[in-house]
């Protein structure tokens, strides 16, 4: 890790952490008012989150795209940025973050863990392919994330209001309705976006290992996880699942993505993708 | 019965419950190590646990993406795609006809949850306001006394693309597979390759196409550059010249395109030229020899009765009497070589580039260090094929779930003495969205309306 990198990580952690126990706080002690302040708090992880990306990029003259540690590094920073976008379209959703940020938290401690050393850009990464297949799989993390947190709060709130005293800190967020339709908005921006990864990733790997498929543990998963949200998006459709049913699905079919991140390397090591071995 | 069976495959049910079980099967796929993608693990475990292999060898467990039950599932999920292409079209030609019955009354008319009515300026009427709909990108039919207005009217059409897209992955991918040939062959620096067969490694040995030829191609090495930096891999310059001249440079990432055929730098190694003289100096034998001794491995190499083992440092030290290598970087590349003969070990040395080791009263030169590279060859037909069925997929998915369906019903009535808008709308999908969407684009037309009234 360069100097700046790790300063700046530790600080974004810090701050996050500081951020994640205040939503908690403000959904638990009822105190709605605070969530403003605290998303600010967010905005402050994040520029610190942005500086130990630049300062790692000085460092190794490319942008971290591969091993654990990047994955966190990088695909945090796609998560927080797309909370912090929807939260300054629409204020409602910005406690959206109270999973949000917490999901980081633990990405960026499960990075730091991992191997953070400084290296040059591998002979494999040396594409154009990289660009578009990473980017658009954190285009498609971030947004299923943010299907996930839509769901959290969508069960959280529809229990609050079940109760003879509704909690006000959940007035905030958008009514029901609204919420179960974001829910559903988020799973279809993402699974476009998964699917041009995955279109991405095969004519990558036709160049760089011969083959368009090879039922690689990580191309497997993620197939999986697509054809989750595949089936996810025509419960929805042609099923009519929505809110309750459709929140449950968003937070369990998050466990996919999360497995082919971050969990096919951990059971089997025999992936060809660099998420761990350089 | 027929049309009940009919009904059941052509259901999203039976769509469902086959991705979940082909889900199934991947995740066995992924557990259980499979012969055809990790023959060294599953012979290994052959070896182990003979029984439970061969218990899940005779369910396909171990080959379980070609296995008998993963191609079953696989012709259901087409025959199912199938029924349900043939029984949506009608529903899709229906959806995307447009005609005066679309024309409803914009309060009475049910499946609209979108309704509101909005006071007209005296400079709007119902042209204008067709017109200006037009503008939005709405298809608009009918005049001020009822009209029927659809955006993205084709994009039902998307959804039988997206499905389309399936098949069209399914050719490319069963053309490609039945016309594949796959092998591996090391070329060294300065080696000539005229697609040869029987010049293919015979381990593993190549697969030949079920129809088609083996790659027919023709080049000579003319460089091998390896660059590393500390111990990452940074790149691979492979030049190669084709039988018309021309130089073709080949990387990581970068394979040798020709005649539907890849050359992918798969491997690198070492072709030292070493040279055995006796006590007189006279040559006794020379030649280049390919080892595959990058990244700490032991190769061998046999001159007459001699045996010589070669470890091979790119960037050599002796440190506490030890060979070692400060970096994987190719600074400073050594052979340490021991030389035995009938079990018995007569020397080990360090050897240089040019550099000798003597033994037993003879003499071993190294005279020149180039690199050979193994290249994974690959022909395959249908990729074209395939590319298009990914192509179409994204289209489909995109203009499906982006570009979906607004349709409005309006009309321009009295109301209580004021002449009004009144508007009743639905979208596919997103109904709060589409809610927002119309109030702005009614609010906008009626704003219009005001600028044109002064």
């Amino acid at each position: 890790m360069a100097f700046w990198e790790m300063i700046f990580y530790l600080v974004s952690m810090i701050v996050y952490a500081l951020a994640g126990g205040g939503f908690i706080y403000s959904f638990v002690f009822k105190n709605p008012r605070v969530v403003s302040k605290i998303t600010m708090l967010v905005c402050f992880g994040f520029i610190a989150q942005t500086i130990a990306i630049s300062a790692r990029f000085n460092a190794t003259g490319h942008l971290p795209w591969s091993g654990h540690y990047e994955y966190a590094l990088m695909g945090g920073w796609f998560i927080i940025a797309g909370t912090l976008f929807i939260g300054w379209q629409n204020k409602q959703l910005q406690g959206l973050a109270v999973a949000t940020v917490p999901l980081v938290l633990i990405m960026l401690g499960y990075g730091y863990m991992q191997n953070p050393s400084l290296t040059p850009m591998a002979a494999s990464l040396k594409t154009i392919w990289l660009y578009i297949h990473v980017y658009f799989a954190w285009l498609s993390f971030g947004a299923y994330s943010l299907a996930m947190a839509a769901g959290v709060v969508f069960l959280l709130k529809q229990k609050s209001e079940a109760r003879e005293t509704p909690n006000p800190a959940y007035d905030r967020f958008p009514s029901l309705g609204r919420l179960d339709e974001l829910i559903f908005r988020y799973v279809v921006f993402g699974f476009i976006t998964d699917t041009i990864m995955i279109s991405a990733g095969a004519i990558w790997a036709k160049d760089l290992w011969g083959s368009y498929w090879a039922w690689d543990p990580v191309e497997t998963w993620s197939l999986i996880s697509w054809l989750i949200y595949g089936i996810t998006i025509h419960l929805r459709v042609t099923f009519g699942w929505r809110e309750k049913r459709l929140a449950w699905l968003a937070v369990a079919a998050l466990g996919s993505v999360i497995i082919c991140f971050f969990g096919v390397n951990l059971v089997v090591n025999t992936s060809l993708h660099v998420f761990q071995v350089r | 019965m027929f049309n009940k069976l009919i009904k059941y495959l052509s259901s999203l049910r039976f769509t469902i419950l086959l991705i979940c079980m082909l889900g199934l099967m991947f995740i066995v796929g992924l557990w259980v190590p499979q012969q055809r993608l990790l023959r060294t693990i599953y012979l290994e475990w052959q070896r182990s646990s003979p029984g439970l292999v061969s218990f899940l060898d005779t369910f396909g467990l171990t080959n379980v993406y070609a296995s008998p039950i993963t191609i079953t599932l696989w012709l259901l999920f087409f025959l199912n795609l199938s029924l349900v292409l043939w029984q949506r079209w009608p529903l899709v030609k229906n959806r995307i006809k447009i005609s005066d019955a679309n024309i409803t009354d914009p309060v009475t008319s049910g499946g609209f949850p979108f309704r509101n009515s909005y006071p007209l300026p005296p400079g709007l009427d119902g042209d204008k306001i067709i017109q200006l709909l037009r503008k939005s990108r709405y298809t608009v039919i009918g005049d001020s006394a009822g009209f029927y207005g659809v955006k993205n009217r084709l994009a039902p059409i998307a959804f039988m693309l997206f499905h389309l897209s399936f098949f069209l992955v399914l050719l490319g991918g069963l053309i490609s597979v039945y016309t594949e040939f796959i092998g591996y062959v090391d070329l060294a620096q300065g080696e000539y390759f005229q697609g040869e067969l029987a010049r293919y490694n015979s381990r593993p040995s190549a697969k030949l196409p079920e129809f088609g030829s083996i790659p027919n191609v023709s080049f000579t090495i003319r460089s091998i550059e390896p660059r590393v930096v500390r111990n990452t891999v940074t790149g691979i310059s492979i030049k190669l010249a084709d039988a018309g001249g021309k130089v073709h440079e080949v990387g990581i990432n970068t394979p040798y395109n020709t005649d539907n055929s890849s050359f992918v730098f798969k491997h690198l190694g070492v072709a030292p030229l070493f040279v055995l003289m006796d006590q007189s100096g006279k040559e006794i034998h020379g030649a280049y020899f390919k080892l595959d001794v990058v990244k700490g491995r032991q190769d061998t190499f046999r001159i007459g009765d001699f045996i010589f083992t070669a470890d091979f440092f790119t960037d050599y030290e002796l440190k506490d009497g030890a060979h070692t290598s400060k970096s994987m970087e190719f600074a400073n590349p050594v052979f340490v070589i021991s030389v035995e003969r009938d079990g018995r070990k007569f020397a080990e040395a360090a050897v240089p580039k040019n550099g000798a080791m003597t033994f037993a009263g003879y003499r071993l030169e190294m005279r020149d260090m180039p690199f050979w590279v193994r290249f994974y060859v690959v022909k395959q037909r249908g990729l074209s094929i395939l590319y298009a069925g990914f192509a179409l997929a994204t289209i489909g998915v995109i203009w499906r779930l982006l570009f979906y369906k607004r349709e409005i019903s309006g009309a321009v009535r009295d109301i209580d003495g004021e002449r009004c808008l009144v508007i009743a709308g639905r979208s596919e999908y997103y109904k709060s969205l589409a809610e927002d969407e119309f109030n702005k684009l009614f609010a906008g037309i009626v704003g219009e309306g005001l600028k044109l009234d002064r």
